[in-house]
């Protein structure tokens, strides 16, 4: 028992900080499809960087850089380009997948996976799994406590209202958009430096599209993101716990795209997302 | 533009964010903080400090969307004052008062302006004007063409000053045919729209005759015209005895498709129609030459049918879509604000297509918060309030104040 | 051709080039090389021609189905895990059936076209009933679809399907088959539906102003169920073309992510059907030709994923993908 449930805690910790990253961008009106690809960005960027400094809590923090940078790319698009922002993370994510591949054989010589880097251990593991859920306390106290969380819920739902108040909603958008990137980064830097020592293509495994789906079901809120992203994970752990039942491995594999799934047909009308969600803003000066 | 200290905005159509409390609207940006987070008790006393200064009684911890629409503006007023504004902009705000309602608004209004705030507000309510302004300045075409004392001026004098001249005189309004059976028939409709609802309602309308809805907006309004038009599921009964055309209360949303040409607009609605497809494949010569028909009769400009929607200036796309829901003689015809937001000249032809139709013995049903265009052009004004019927007057007993009083809930 | 297509034409070239030459650079080859690698890995000869339009062929199907979702305001972003579904049916009812070729091929596509069209439809159908975001439901449903075809076939491939399933080749001792004709005829068809036909119409319609649409009698649910199971349906029939025309089986790796580079084909398009078959064309040659630029010039054939995410971030504040 209790290791069903660290295992779905370990199974749900990239999810709920991919969906923590969600749930600050779209707060702010900025659809994040490109999750996955800051998922993929932070874990490889950071096994990189151990790999090059030996030094893994370096190799952490570029790769949080990385995701944020992405994070900020899309959230230029999404505020000054005023992009379609579901096709345009369509297109980070091809970024960052295809950029990962390139770079594995650039970097290490060799497709498919990297080599084995300094990576957190299982302590860093254990402190990413209660980081993670800290973090969405934190992230929960900062929209519905703070000046700034209350300003980025306006943007969300208002932008026009809230630039007649003083904000400037394309400076709240880009900055929510790089912080949930950088956040999303923290889940690949978990996947691969405290699950694992390396990086793998295809590693982030849809995850990132999970995180979304954990973002409606916790109706944009931090909190329920993450009791829907250790939903998720609790499928996810069921899979190795139910291996020996004979139960086909990709069956298993998918059940937890499938919860999201059936989640998402149950729970879609009643959910509402802040109501400037997706939609470029104009400012009026 | 120099003014000494902010200017505030009081926008017609608000700018509230819907799902935050009326204190997280009021000071948003300027919310008091203690240590890391919001100070929510200060903000509360704040703004119940500045509701109770300026006789504006709000709830700071309501949630703005259950609001109704007057609360709202006063919370978007609230807004402004809390950033003691030396100039303050209302942008036509009787619009979603009850006449009741609007002496007390302007009260507050005058109140502020004796202790030093200097107040801009645009209306085309040209007896609030007389009433309440010391100064008017008539706008046209965007250009300033007028600028007298209230005192030294009459509404009849601003209203030549807007139209610039005389408008051409409305259509003439046929005798009344005497119709054995209505049009349409409603029998205890109850419907629910996103704005607001209706209760149990009875309406007949005759063929050839127009029934106009009087009432603050937010009363019911668009649930019954979502209801007639059959874009929102209904309770009761509802008989059309032929076809329907209707006017919709947003026509760049419900309306047209901006990108696309007049000839591709007009064809909405009817794309199923016989005659405009063969077979599988768009008539489009059909649609070309329909949607010449109506730019000749309604005189859109520019006057080619390959022109883009989104082109055409307000009062011209406004024509296109008057235009279509009244070809064919349709039986019934749903009109929610035709006239709202186009200038004068395409207002008074819509106007008068309108009557023409009725004439042709169409059943009109319109919807408007103008009581001159009801008055106008209405041979039966019905008074809606809070979603059912508070009184029905034939043309010969129209009653302005009567009509006000119900629309405020009165009796 | 519009202005604004071949702005968008010229913007993608710009992106191939620039990030192009900078992904050369850090792998320590020269442009100049790599993009003569790249351009003779994809029409030096006839037979990487032939290639090439292998790559444009299994292009244009998702892109075309990708188009008409996109024209109908539908974000299908599963085009990929339709086109598993497609090849997957096609691949298992292949396998197991023995016929003349007159009967097993059109079946087998029509097949591929069902599997594709019912995968689409799934996210259709929760989207028309349950409200559920298309985009979501696709994103899962593509995961779903490898997984599924992962257990169904119970390894990496199904067994060869028997050569009177093989559709004819078009150029002798290539892969390029009929396929190509039949996606240009589709890529016609479509546009034709689109620009001319009251479904059409009423689809774009639905996808230009819901509102409106929905006011004018368009049944929106009913439109976002059919475009769905109808762009699914374009994306699986390209599965069972690459099934009977390339790999004669079912494989795992029959994708190389064709469904998501149909976005990129599909905008470059200006989501017109004609303009979308010549971006197929040009994609098809990124694909092909990155596979020689790795062989020759040592350039890591994945950056071209890389560059096609580039030109979709930029293409995606078009006007025609504004809502």
């Amino acid at each position: 028992m209790i290791d069903f449930v660290w295992l779905t805690l370990i199974k749900a910790t990239p999810v709920i900080y991919a969906a923590l990253g969600g749930v600050l961008s779209e707060r702010s009106g900025v659809i994040n499809i490109g999750l996955e690809g800051m998922i993929a960005i932070g874990a490889f960027t950071g096994v990189c960087v151990s790999y090059a400094t030996g030094n893994a809590q370096a190799g952490a923090a570029a790769g949080v850089l990385a995701g944020a940078l992405l994070g900020a790319l899309l959230g230029i698009a999404a505020t000054r380009f005023r992009v379609e922002q579901i096709v345009a993370g369509t297109g980070i994510n091809l970024i960052a997948l295809g950029g990962a591949a390139y770079g594995l054989v650039v970097v290490f010589g060799q497709p498919g996976a990297s080599k084995q880097v300094a990576a957190l251990g299982t302590g860093g593991e254990t402190a990413m799994v209660v980081a993670a859920l800290v973090l969405a306390v934190l992230l929960h106290l900062f929209l519905f406590r703070t000046r700034g969380g209350l300003h980025v819920r306006a943007c969300g739902e208002n932008p026009r209202a809230a630039e007649v108040a003083g904000i400037d909603p394309l400076r709240v958008r880009l900055w929510a958009t790089a912080t949930g990137g950088a956040f999303a980064a923290l889940g690949g830097v978990f996947l691969a430096m405290a699950e694992l020592d390396l990086y793998s293509d295809g590693m982030s495994a849809g995850r990132g599209f999970i995180a979304l789906a954990a973002v409606i079901f916790g109706r944009w809120n931090p909190l329920g993101a993450t009791g829907a992203a250790l939903f998720f994970g609790a499928f996810s752990a069921l899979q190795y716990t139910l291996q020996r039942s004979g139960i086909p491995s990709e069956l298993m594999q998918a059940l937890p795209y499938v919860a999201a799934l059936v989640a998402l047909a149950g729970f879609a009308g009643r959910a509402r997302a802040p109501a400037a969600d997706g939609i470029p803003y104009v400012p009026v000066r | 533009m120099e003014s000494r200290g902010p200017v505030g905005l009081v926008h017609q159509h608000f700018e509230l964010v819907d799902r935050l409390t009326v204190w997280e609207n009021v000071l948003l940006g300027r919310e008091p903080r203690r240590g890391w987070r919001i100070d929510v008790a200060a903000a509360r006393a704040q703004v119940n400090e500045l509701a109770a200064r300026h006789g504006l009684a709000v709830d700071p911890d309501a949630l703005v969307e259950t609001l109704p629409i007057g609360i709202k503006q006063r919370v978007e007023l609230l807004r402004e004052l809390e950033r003691e504004p030396a100039i303050l902009l209302l942008d036509e705000p009787t619009a979603v008062l009850a006449p009741s309602e609007i002496a007390s608004f302007f009260a507050t209004i005058v109140a502020l302006a004796r202790r030093g705030t200097a107040i801009m507000v645009v209306t085309h309510k040209l007896a609030e004007v007389i009433a309440y302004a010391s100064t008017v300045s008539v706008m046209r075409a965007g250009k300033i063409v007028a600028q007298m004392q209230t005192a030294q001026t009459s509404v009849q004098a601003l209203a030549q000053a807007m139209v610039g001249g005389e408008l051409p005189p409305l259509a003439q309004r046929a005798a009344t045919p005497n119709a054995a059976e209505p049009a349409l028939r409603a029998r205890r409709l109850s419907a629910r729209s996103e704005a607001d609802a209706i209760e149990e309602f009875d309406l007949e309308i005759a063929p050839g005759e127009i029934v106009g809805i009087a009432g603050v907006e937010g009363n019911g309004q668009t649930a019954l015209a979502d209801a007639l038009a059959g874009t929102i599921p209904h309770d009761g009964t509802l008989e059309l005895r032929g076809s329907r055309g209707t006017i919709p209360q947003d026509r760049q949303r419900e309306g047209l498709v901006l990108d696309w040409t007049i000839a591709e607009n007009v064809l909405l609605g009817r794309q199923r129609s016989p005659a405009f497809h063969k077979g599988p494949q768009i008539d489009r010569g059909a649609s070309v030459a329909f949607a010449q028909e109506i730019i000749e009769q309604f005189d859109v400009r520019p006057p080619r049918p390959q022109a883009p929607m989104r082109g055409l200036s307000g009062g011209n796309q406004q024509k296109v879509v008057v235009g279509r829901a009244l070809a064919g003689e349709p039986a019934f015809v749903l009109a929610y604000q035709p006239t709202r937001g186009i200038d004068v000249g395409a207002a008074a032809l819509v106007q008068s297509r309108l009557i023409e139709a009725r004439n042709a013995g169409s059943a009109i049903l319109l919807v408007s918060f103008e009581l001159d265009e009801l008055f106008a052009l209405a041979d039966r004004i019905v008074v809606l309030f809070r979603g059912r019927i508070a009184g029905t007057f034939a043309r010969e007993g129209f009653d302005r104040g009567r009509i006000g009083a119900l629309m405020a809930g009165g009796s | 051709m519009s202005a604004t297509a071949s702005r968008d034409a010229a913007i993608a070239l710009a992106i191939v080039v620039v990030f192009g030459s900078v992904a050369m650079l850090v792998a320590g080859v020269s442009p100049l090389d790599g993009f003569a690698a790249l351009l003779i890995g994809a029409l030096g000869s006839s037979q990487e021609i032939a290639e090439t339009l292998v790559a444009t062929t299994s292009l244009l199907f998702p892109a075309l189905g990708v188009t008409l979702a996109f024209r109908a305001g539908l974000f299908n972003i599963g085009a990929e895990g339709q086109l598993i579904a497609g090849g997957l049916v096609a691949g298992l009812l292949g396998e197991r059936l023995a016929g003349p070729a007159i009967v097993a091929i059109p079946l087998l596509l029509a097949a591929g076209a069902l599997g594709g069209g019912v995968w689409g439809a799934l996210a259709g159908l929760l989207r028309a009933r349950f409200a559920a975001n298309e985009v979501i439901a696709t994103l899962m449903l593509n995961i779903i679809a490898a997984l599924l075809a992962g257990y169904l076939i119970g390894g990496h491939e199904t067994t060869p399907l028997p050569p009177s399933s093989w559709l004819p080749a078009l150029i002798p001792d290539t892969r390029l088959t009929i396929a190509l004709l039949l996606a240009l005829a589709l890529a016609f068809v479509l546009r034709w539906v689109l620009r001319a036909t009251v479904i059409g119409y009423e689809l774009r319609a639905a996808g230009d102003a819901p509102e409106t649409a929905r006011r004018a009698g368009i049944d929106l649910a009913k439109t976002a169920f059919w475009t769905m199971a109808a762009s699914g349906a374009f994306a699986g029939l390209g599965g069972a073309t690459i099934v009977t025309g390339v790999l004669h089986r079912f494989n795992l790796a029959l994708s190389p992510g064709y469904g998501f580079i149909a976005i990129a084909v599909a905008l470059v398009g200006e989501l017109d059907p004609l303009l979308v078959t010549v971006a197929a064309f040009v994609f098809g040659i990124l694909q092909n030709g990155a596979i020689g630029m790795q062989a020759a010039a040592n350039v890591p054939r994945d950056v071209v994923t890389a560059i096609e995410g580039a030109i979709i971030l930029v293409l995606s504040g078009r006007r025609a993908f504004k809502r």
